[in-house]
């Protein structure tokens, strides 16, 4: 989470705070969505009640990816927003 | 964060956690319930749908610990990567 450097403004503490809480909470967010997306990729049925060794690395290698998905998605976005240039004020992500 | 504000932090964490946990929860039961229970014939369990249901839950908690800990690597890679730069 960077801020495009415009020179940072002074921050009270709370908005500080809120700010961490919010970068954490999107690490949260994604922890979830990728638990879940996971699960639907990889576990096909429950008629066992552990993992067996193909979904344990589906699992691995499902994570991989949509953590390199994430942060792909997050790099395109930036990069169209700075290509509509500043005065466009691009999401922020 | 001085040490005020990361004390501050830490109870906004927690409650949240706490939140966090009641979803997870909800949607274990949601989930396990939507695959594994298709016979309303009865009003109670089947034992397969009850045996379904533990296994469920079972590889849904092993799931989440596996995709946990690959998180927390990818992450902490990532964060090393961007430290770097």
């Amino acid at each position: 989470m960077s801020f495009l450097g415009f020179g940072r403004p002074k921050l009270s503490s709370e908005e500080k705070v809120a700010m961490a809480e919010q970068e954490l909470r999107m690490l949260a967010s994604m922890h979830n969505r990728m638990t879940k997306m996971c699960q639907t990729k990889c576990i096909p049925d429950y008629r066992e009640g552990e993992l067996n060794k193909g979904e344990s690395v589906c699992l691995d290698r499902c994570s991989a990816k949509y953590f390199e998905s994430h942060q792909k998605v997050s790099d395109i976005m930036q990069a169209e927003s700075q290509k509509r240039g500043p005065a466009q004020g691009g999401a922020m992500f | 964060l001085n040490k005020q504000e990361e004390t501050l932090l830490q109870q906004r964490l927690q409650k949240r956690q706490m939140k966090e946990f009641l979803t997870i929860y909800s949607n274990l039961v949601d989930s396990c319930f939507s695959s594994c229970v298709d016979d309303f014939t009865s009003k109670t369990l089947a034992s397969r749908e009850s045996g379904c249901i533990s296994r469920c839950i079972q590889k849904q908690m092993a799931a989440q610990q596996r995709v946990g800990e690959r998180f927390q690597e990818l992450n902490a890679e990532m964060t090393a990567k961007m430290q770097s730069q």
